[in-house]
Order: structure tokens, then sequence, then C-alpha cells
């Protein structure tokens, strides 16, 4: 018995690691304020990009990851810079992304798949093998990632400046915090993590690619990061549960007899609890999103503000708190 | 701490020890229709604590906000230390020495004291640990004279831990010129004198300070030099010593200067009680208990003041009496009827009259006219809004309080923050023909309209024999107004006193203890 959970959980290792990395890339990316419905797209191309190069470099992992993580961190920065720098919808920008991300996967992935099919034996990836302890580094490095995510993000200067143009950019602005450079980095950051999420996604799990490979698991990634308050131990937690019932979708189904278009919204039945939960619990307080998460936030050039200022001339400070004009 | 500034610009000049280190010259400010600053000019002295003081709309927030980079002047020069700045943002002022700190502080609520500080001080590198500036703030919080746990989430300070924050955060920037925007207008006296003491130590050290006010007794306390301002020019700067309150009164108020007084109002006639609280239990926006077991009666013909420092759960058992708060516990009776899960509307129905903090914010809707913000109020009009009968009560209550305003179909957002406080104190006085429920109903109104709006409230109780529940962190109101005393410390009534026995210093102990 004991060895059958073992077995099971060490199974698992590779997407809850996928997942784990994905979503606490997300929570950071959101942590800055910035609103990332662009993570499916990214998500995607991460794992086309792995998958591409793995084939070019006769399966270099660490050259193949290294690509995903550039490519996703760049998209990071360009999401950032444009909700920072121009007063544009985040949702608008998000999604738009989302699309260019799925539209360039397929650009990336199919000629990398025809060459892989003209070489004999060429196989990507790399399989953690349940019996060797390479889970247990896999469990290891989860938990100091999420601590050393939790020390950055809770302890450090930087943190604070990221939670502080999440919480309120205008007033973070006014503290001293250069909020483009903070969201370009929490974007570079937080996707790199999700670009490796998805390497790895790829290339330990999946190992091999079609069209449309990674499609969902992005947004599930949303929903793990949602689900765990954006908090990096809980979202030990939240990603555990939901790479769990992907990884044994087909184990649950036969063994319930349940149809496979109802397991397959099993994830997803299980973020929406996962929310209801916190959100009908005092944890909705403590795991609250960002106060500006995906509110245009546009410093003001010179004679903008000069025209905005005086449209609203009266406002006394001891009125309008919450109104910024700097 | 306070640093000499370095006299470099010898060539040109020979800064003496009489050169300001800020001088003001012509500084002319217009805002669509109305003239905030004429002509201002002003010289302020290294070492001084100089007082603008002036009735709301005279212009002294409006020059502040200059001198800290929020708006820039349309004409006129800067001078600090005799030479000439231009302040186009407030990090401009910080990195000239200028720190402001408003009456309502700038930090983040969700961070803590030490990450709201840390952000702004550029010799911590991006990835140093936030605990490094603790021992920082704890040396510079010790000349403030204050204990800070700079662990703390923000949004667990009362106000003036809040605004602490902003000085010592201001003094760890290198400020040596503090703008006080009203920062200091609402605090007890025991912490006030704490502060004055500060300010002292701050000026003999070679520090500035800056306060903007229009208490004159504050102003009389604690400044070298008072300039006041009236209708956006300088009516002239009096040294305090040679000067008296009448004659300040006079140079702030003109003609009206007689209408000044703080003499406690004809007392109330209490009756029967129209509100009671029993137990009540209030949670805050950050989800821990703001009110904790609160009981209370408000009788037909009395009001009752609920004394306290801004945070102690005031706000919040006027909102949950008002229905604007979820009750966690607890029951409120209005007229014999539980009202504690009915809805705004209800009362609105029934005859209250609601006066919120940030009236601009939570009061009026400052796009829509004067005739709108009438008009939405459900005791004024049913779902057909007849605009006329709307209208005359306007234009009535427009001249019955003096709104200055090119008339009822002006957007709010066009009328200072006196006025706005006014067109809002007459609707709800209007709407209010059984209970008055208030926070802060004179904020931000010059003394002479705060002192006729009191008069009003009053004479309504008296006359119309309503009851009235209102929460200010004035004292000088809540003794001026109130019937009953209520002192309200961290969601607790902690004393309650008829007014004419409530002794000010007892009633101030109790709101800091």
């Amino acid at each position: 018995m004991l060895e059958a959970i073992i077995g099971l959980i060490a199974g698992m290792s590779s997407v809850f690691l996928a997942y784990y990395l994905a979503a606490l890339g997300h929570a950071i990316v959101e942590k800055s304020g910035v609103l990332n419905l662009a993570i499916d797209g990214v998500f995607v191309l991460s794992v086309a990009v792995a998958y591409a190069q793995a084939v070019y470099t006769r399966n270099n992992l660490l050259i193949s990851i290294l690509t995903a993580m550039i490519v996703a961190a760049i998209f990071g920065m360009l999401l950032a810079f444009f909700v920072t720098k121009f007063p544009i919808s985040h949702g608008a920008t998000g999604l738009s992304m989302m699309f260019l991300g799925y539209g360039l996967a397929s650009l990336v992935g199919l000629p990398a798949r025809n060459i892989q099919g003209s070489i004999e034996g060429l196989e990507v990836g790399y399989t953690i093998d349940v019996h060797s302890p390479v889970w247990v580094i896999v469990y290891i490095a989860i938990i100091l990632i999420g601590l050393g995510a939790l020390f950055l993000i809770n302890k450090t200067k930087i943190g604070a400046a990221i939670r502080a143009a999440g919480e309120d950019p205008a007033a973070a602005e006014a503290l001293g915090v250069n909020v483009l450079m903070v969201r370009l980095f929490a974007g570079a950051l937080g996707f790199a993590l999700i670009g490796l999420g998805g390497a790895i996604f790829e290339l330990s799990y999946v190992q091999v690619w079609s069209e449309g490979t990674g499609i969902g698991h992005g947004w599930l990634a949303f929903a793990v990061s949602l689900s765990a308050g954006r908090n990096p131990i809980l979202l030990i937690l939240s990603s555990s549960v939901f790479a769990g019932l992907v990884k044994y979708m087909t184990a649950i189904q036969a063994m319930y007899n349940i149809p496979q278009d109802l397991a397959k919204m099993l994830p997803f039945v299980a973020a929406i609890l996962a929310m209801v939960i916190f959100m009908a619990t005092p944890l909705r307080r403590r795991l609250a999103p960002p106060k500006s998460l995906g509110k245009i936030y546009f410093r003001e050039e010179k004679e903008r503000s000069e025209k905005y200022k005086k449209n609203c001339f009266v406002l006394d400070s001891s009125f309008f708190s919450e109104v910024d004009l700097s | 701490m306070a640093t000499q500034p370095e006299s470099s610009n010898t060539f040109f000049s020979s800064p003496s020890k009489e050169t300001p280190i800020i001088k003001l010259e012509g500084i002319t400010k217009s805002f669509p229709g109305v003239k905030a600053l004429d002509n201002i000019n002003l010289e302020i002295y290294r070492g001084t604590v100089h007082a603008l003081l002036g009735e709301n709309g005279a212009g002294k927030s409006t020059l502040v906000k200059i001198l800290y980079g929020i708006y820039t002047p349309d004409k006129g020069q800067i001078y600090i230390d005799g030479k000439p700045v231009r302040i186009a943002s407030p990090m401009d002022a910080i990195k000239l020495g200028i720190v402001m700190v408003s009456q309502s502080p700038v930090i983040i609520d969700r961070l803590t004291v030490e990450e709201n500080i840390v952000l702004g001080l550029e010799k911590f590198n991006m990835f140093a640990p936030t605990r490094r500036v603790r021992s920082k703030i704890i040396e510079v919080s010790k000349t403030v004279g204050v204990k800070i746990d700079t662990t703390t989430e923000v949004w667990k300070l009362s106000y003036t831990q809040k605004q602490l924050v902003e000085i010592v955060r201001g003094l760890l920037l290198g400020a040596r010129v503090l703008l006080l925007d009203e920062a200091i207008t609402y605090l007890p006296l025991e912490e006030k004198s704490r502060f004055y003491k500060f300010i002292r130590q701050f000026a003999n050290e070679g520090g500035t300070v800056i306060i903007i006010t229009h208490k004159i007794p504050e102003a009389m306390d604690v400044a070298d030099y008072i300039t006041v301002l009236r209708r956006g020019k300088v009516v002239g700067t009096v040294p305090v010593k040679n000067t008296s309150i009448e004659e300040i009164r006079k140079m702030m108020f003109g003609e009206k200067s007689s209408e000044i007084t703080y003499e406690r109002l004809p007392p109330g006639n209490p009756g029967e009680v129209l509100l009671q609280i029993e137990d009540l239990w209030v949670k805050g926006d950050f989800g821990d208990y703001a009110v904790r077991g609160t009981s209370l009666k408000v009788r037909k013909g009395e009001v009752v003041g609920i004394a306290g420092v801004a945070g102690n759960g005031q706000k919040e058992l006027i909102q949950a009496v008002m229905r604007l708060r979820h009750v966690d516990k607890g029951k409120i009776i209005f007229e014999n009827v539980d009202i504690t899960h009915k809805t705004t509307h209800f009362l609105r129905l029934n005859g209250v009259g609601y006066i919120p903090d940030l009236p601009a914010k939570y009061g009026v809707s400052i796009e829509n006219t004067i005739l709108e913000n009438i008009a939405i109020v459900p005791t004024f009009s049913s779902e057909i809004i007849n605009w006329k009968r709307i209208r005359a009560l306007a234009l009535k209550m427009i001249k019955e309080y003096e709104v200055k305003t090119p008339g009822p179909e002006t957007p709010v957002k066009f009328l200072s923050g006196g006025n706005i406080m006014k067109v809002l104190v007459a609707r709800e006085l209007t709407a209010a023909t059984k209970m008055l429920v208030a926070y802060n109903p004179t904020r931000a109104l010059d003394e002479a309209t705060a002192i006729k709006v009191r008069k009003i409230i009053k004479s309504k109780v008296i006359n119309e024999n309503i009851a009235a529940l209102i929460a200010s962190e004035d004292l000088d109101e809540i003794f001026q107004l109130s019937d009953t005393i209520v002192v309200m410390n961290s969601g607790k009534i902690v004393g309650v006193f008829p007014a004419e026995k409530a002794k000010r210093e007892e009633v101030e102990h109790l709101m800091v203890m």
C-alpha cells in the first residue's frame, strides 16, 4: 500500500514541478499588478520552443530549457511594458499575446517535428525514473524554490516594490519605486518560470509534440495560482492536487467509470472549489488579490498630467486621498 | 536629519544667514473659473516654524502642492537657498530636501512599515533584505520620540502612527523642510504636544517646518511666524510673539471674525430613544473586528458625539448604522424596528440623513451636477424625477448655505472642497427629518461656515426634535455640538459623559489610553 502511494507520488513529480513553476511565475507577475492572460499562449509557445530546440540540439536539455525560458521572459517583459507604459487594457493585451503565442508555437514546432520524423531514433526529453531518487530531489527542489520565492517576495526590497506596484502603483511611484522597472523585472522573472514550467512539461512529461500540445495547461497553472491566493507555499499544495488530477485522470476515469469529458472537468471543478473555500473563509483577506491587479496605470507625461490636474483642480487633499495627481 | 545646505552659488550672490531657504516670487495659479493663488510673495527662513493659516479655499493647500511638485505654477519663481528651481514632481521636491506629510498619508496599507520606508531609500539595493533598514528607522523614530514596530503592516496602525511613519520616512530621506498639510489638526492633545516638541527640536537643529492649518490656536502654539492667506492672496506675515488671536482672526476672516466662537451651543431636550445599538460587532476593511461589542442609545432631540482618534472603529460603527457595512453580531434598532438587516434605502425613506467621511468620494458623485446629486437621494425623488422641484430645492440650498457655484447645473467636480461639502451638508440636513448620522460633518469647511453648520444641526435637533449621531475627529466640534459625549477607543466605548459634565482632559485621556 505504502509502496503504491509512493509510486503515485513519484510518478507525478514532473507534472507537479511543471505546474508549480508556471503557477509560481504567474503569481509573481500578478503580484506586480499585471493581469496575466497571456499565460496559456506563452506556456504553449515554451512547450514548442523547448521541443524544437531539443530536436535541433539532439536533445540537449539545458539549452532547450534555457531557450524556452528566454523566449517566455521576453514575452513577459513585453506584456509588462505595454500595460505599464501605455493606458491600454491588461485583458486585451494579454489575450492578444496569448493568440500570438499559439501561432508562434505552430510556426516553431512544425518544422522541428518534420526534422524529428526524418531522423531515425531521435527522441527528446528525459523521463524521471520512479525507482531512482531523482523524484525526491524534484520534491526538495520545489520546497526550496517555494521558500526562496517567499523570501524574495516578502523579505526583500524588490519584493516589497513588486507588491507596492501591485497594490497602488501611483503611491508606489510617490514612495520612490520605478514601477516600470519593477514590473519588467517581475514580468521577466515570472515568465521565465512559466517558460521553465512549459519546457519541463514538454521534455519530462509529454515528450512528443503535435500542434496544440500544452493548450489549456497554462490556464490550469493560472487556476492553480489563483486557488492558492498567489502564495508560494500554498501553491505547493494546490499544484500537487492539480498535478495528481491531471496525471491520474485516466486512472480515475477507469476506476470510477466516469465519462472522459466529465473527468477532464475535474481539475477546473477543483479550482472553483478551492476559490470558493478561501473566499468564504477569513483566508479571503489574507490571500486577497493585489488591489490594482489589472487596473490601468499610466504615468502621465508632463502635458497630459497638467491637463488632468486642471480637470480636477478642486481635489483638496482632504477630500481626495485616493485621487492621485502625481 | 536636517543637513545644512551647501552654499555654492557665491559667484552671483553671497548667501548669508538671511537668505531664505524658500522664497516665492509672484506665484500665480489659476484653475478654470478661479484664481487659486494670486501673486504670492513669501520668504521662509531656515530654523523656523512657519504657519500658513487661512480658511478653506484660501489657497494654502494649492501653495504647498506647488512646493511639493504636485502642481506647477502658471507664473512666478521658486527659490531654494537663493537659487531658482523648478519643482516638477514630488521626487524633485524630495531631492531638494522638501518632504510633505499630508492629512491622508501616502503609504501602502498592505506593506509593513519598513517595506514602505525602504522603497524610497536609494542606498539599499533592490535585493537587500528589508530588515536592514530596521535599525535606521528605530534610530530616527527615537528622535521623533515614538516607538514604531517596523514589521507591522501599515493598515494596523492608527492615523497618528501612519503620519509618524511618513515623518520618519521624510527624515530618512534627508528632509530639511517638512510640509505638514493639516497633518496635526485632528490629533488629540497629548499626541499633539509630543509632536510640537519634535517640531521645535527639528527647527532648533536647523530644519524648517511649514505648517498648513485652519486652526488659529494650533498655529499660535507651535509657529514662529504666521502667514495668513485669504482668497489666494497673502494678507500678511506676523511673528507669533507680536500678535494676538484677535489680530490673526481679523486677518483670516475679515468682517466675519466676530462670528467665530467655540462656546457650547444650547442643549437639546432628549426625549424617547430613536436609535439603539446593542452589542454590535463589525469587521474593518482588513478582516479584524473594528467595532467590538458597542452599545449606544440616541434619543430624539439629542446630539450624541463620538470622540476618538481616527481609526478606532467610529467609521465602521457609522457605516454599520447606515447599513453600509455588514454586522457580524448585535442589533441596531431604529424607531422600534430592527434594521440590522435592512438596507440604506430603507433608512433614507425613513428620514435619515448621512454625511460620510471623504465626502467627495462617498457623499457625492463628482462627475454629476448639483441637481443630479440631489435627485439621486430617494428622500427627494422616486423613480420619476420631478426636475422642477429638485431645481427649486437646489436653489434654496445654494442660497441658504452660500454655495459658491455658477448654478445648480454645474458638475460638482468644479466646486472647491469646501463648497462640495456645503452641497452635501445642505442635502443631508434637508433629508434628515428624523435622524442625522455624520462623520466629520464640518471637515474642510472654513471656521465661519463650520460653526454655521453646527448651529444649523443643533437648531434642527432642538426645533425639529431629530436625533443626531455624529463622530468627529475634531474635539472642538464634539464639545460644541454634543449633548452626550461618547469616547471610542479600539472599537469599544470607553466613556459616556453628559456634555455639561465632560472634562476635556478626561476625554482626551480616554481617547489615547
